[in-house]
């Protein structure tokens, strides 16, 4: 049986610009605070001169009670990354435990960072603490995908609090906080239990007007909330926040 | 100057000319959208979870600046920022446009705190004016947050016919989750205090009435 011991896992993960005309450099280190800790392992998967892409692979079992998964991510000046996850995340049953997953994204002047995600599932009995916070510095483009899901099949939701907070230029953009649980998660979520967005700040402007939210500070939220995962999809959205990282303001 | 609990009373009345009559607080976007006038109670114990919150943290912020000489412009963004409805963040301006004008005209000292902030929403102006009354922070959320609870009964019975005996015992069941939101926000300070919980199914149906000619509320 687990254990409610912490383990924790602390994944670094820096892309810059190579120099004359080398490719990008690609940085990463992975620290455990035991062997048996859980974790994220980032993947080159193709890299150029400035641009690379990387693979998060999930190493070992996937959220469990005191995993602790920190995430750091830096794009330096000029550079892009892309993000993709080979599946999505599943948290499991922590039967009175709980488990935490920080990402800490800092963005140097025009950098671009995308993040392809892929559902995260919380399911009954699951307790978890996700924060993501991201520095961008002015130039820089975010395009981010989430999905977060309430429960497995035919499950009550399990409880994750989900806080987001983006500063441009040290000034807040967007703040966000989600607090859901089998009480909440009805309530906030409408009787709805997937909720997906994709978040585009810094990228050109445009996009469908479907589930569309201007931020009142530049970029745009798209959200939309479905009973079964495939209803709340946005592909629309991404290709739009895609295409504007690529063409961006 | 009034005793500030006849200026509270003053401010959570109806009858206070900031066309209060106008707003919904997104209850006739929900029922056009699928809410079922039973679940009107449950809508109400949503938004002190979430909207409401982050509306009555917001004016107490505004407050808390306007006693300390520091900026309510932060406060104002800071509220922006955690409202991701374009046009929940309409409705708030338009509400606060019409509190700044009467403020203006009766109590013109009041609003001096707000000269930098363009278009403040509703709980910016209301926590600046409140702070020239020397309303307390924890009467200030509760009254935001009954106003909420009045304001969203008020437009059921346009609605929906329904009994306002019925409605009112729906108000006083409320007033349980005023005191939850009072004990969340009472303390908060500084703009970055401000609670920032975000209520996607109310964000959807306010966008959704936005974009409709066939209502009898604004917002």
């Amino acid at each position: 049986m687990l254990t409610s011991t912490e383990r924790s896992a602390r994944t670094r993960l820096r892309v810059g610009v190579g120099e004359g005309g080398a490719r990008c450099r690609v940085r990463s280190t992975v620290s455990l605070s035991d062997p048996t800790a859980a974790s994220i392992r980032p993947v080159l998967v193709h890299h150029d001169t400035d641009r690379a892409r990387v693979s998060l692979v999930p190493e070992g079992a996937l959220l469990l009670a005191g995993d602790t998964i920190e995430l750091d991510v830096t794009v330096d000046a000029g550079a892009r990354l892309d993000l993709i996850e080979p599946g999505g995340t599943v948290a499991f049953d922590m039967r009175g435990g709980r488990a935490s997953w920080s990402v800490l994204i800092t963005l140097g002047p025009g950098a671009v960072l995308t993040w392809a995600g892929e559902p995260f599932v919380v399911s009954a009995g699951a307790d978890v603490q996700r924060r993501t916070v991201v520095r961008m510095a002015p130039g820089a483009a975010l395009a981010l995908r989430e999905s977060l899901v309430l429960g497995r099949y035919g499950e009550v939701p399990g409880t994750i609090r989900q806080q987001t907070e983006i500063t441009l230029d040290r000034v807040p953009v967007l703040v966000e906080d989600l607090p859901l649980d089998p009480t909440s998660a009805p309530a906030l979520l409408g009787g709805h239990r997937v909720v997906s967005s994709v978040l585009a700040i810094g990228t050109s402007f445009g996009g469908p007007a479907e589930d569309r939210y201007d931020l009142d500070h530049g970029g745009t939220l798209w959200r939309r909330l479905g009973v079964r995962a495939h209803e709340a999809q946005l592909p629309a959205a991404w290709d739009a926040a895609m295409a504007g990282a690529e063409d961006r303001l | 100057m009034p005793h500030s609990e006849l200026m509270m009373l003053l401010l959570a009345d109806a009858r206070l000319p900031v066309a209060g009559h106008t707003q919904s607080g997104t209850l006739e976007g929900a029922l056009a959208n699928g809410l079922d006038p039973a679940d009107v109670p449950a809508y109400l114990r949503t938004r002190l979870l979430g909207v409401t919150r982050v509306e009555a943290g917001t004016a107490v912020a505004a407050r808390h600046a306007v006693v300390t000489g520091s900026e309510v412009v932060a406060v104002d963004r800071a509220w922006a920022v955690r409202t991701v409805s374009p046009a929940l963040r309409d409705a708030a301006r338009m509400q606060g446009q019409a509190l700044l004008r009467l403020a203006n005209r009766v109590w013109p000292a009041s609003t001096n705190p707000l000269g930098e902030v363009p278009r403040p929403g509703r709980s910016t102006v209301l926590g600046t004016v409140a702070a020239h009354f020397d309303l307390g922070a924890a009467s200030l959320a509760r009254l935001v947050a009954y106003d909420d609870v009045q304001t969203v009964c008020a437009a059921a019975l346009k609605l929906v016919p329904l009994d306002p005996v019925v409605v009112t015992g729906w108000v006083h069941d409320a007033l349980a989750g005023v005191d939850e939101v009072v004990a969340a926000v009472a303390d908060v300070r500084e703009p970055e205090e401000i609670p920032a919980v975000s209520s996607p199914q109310i964000e959807a149906w306010a966008q959704a009435h936005a974009g409709t000619s066939r209502r009898l509320f604004r917002a």
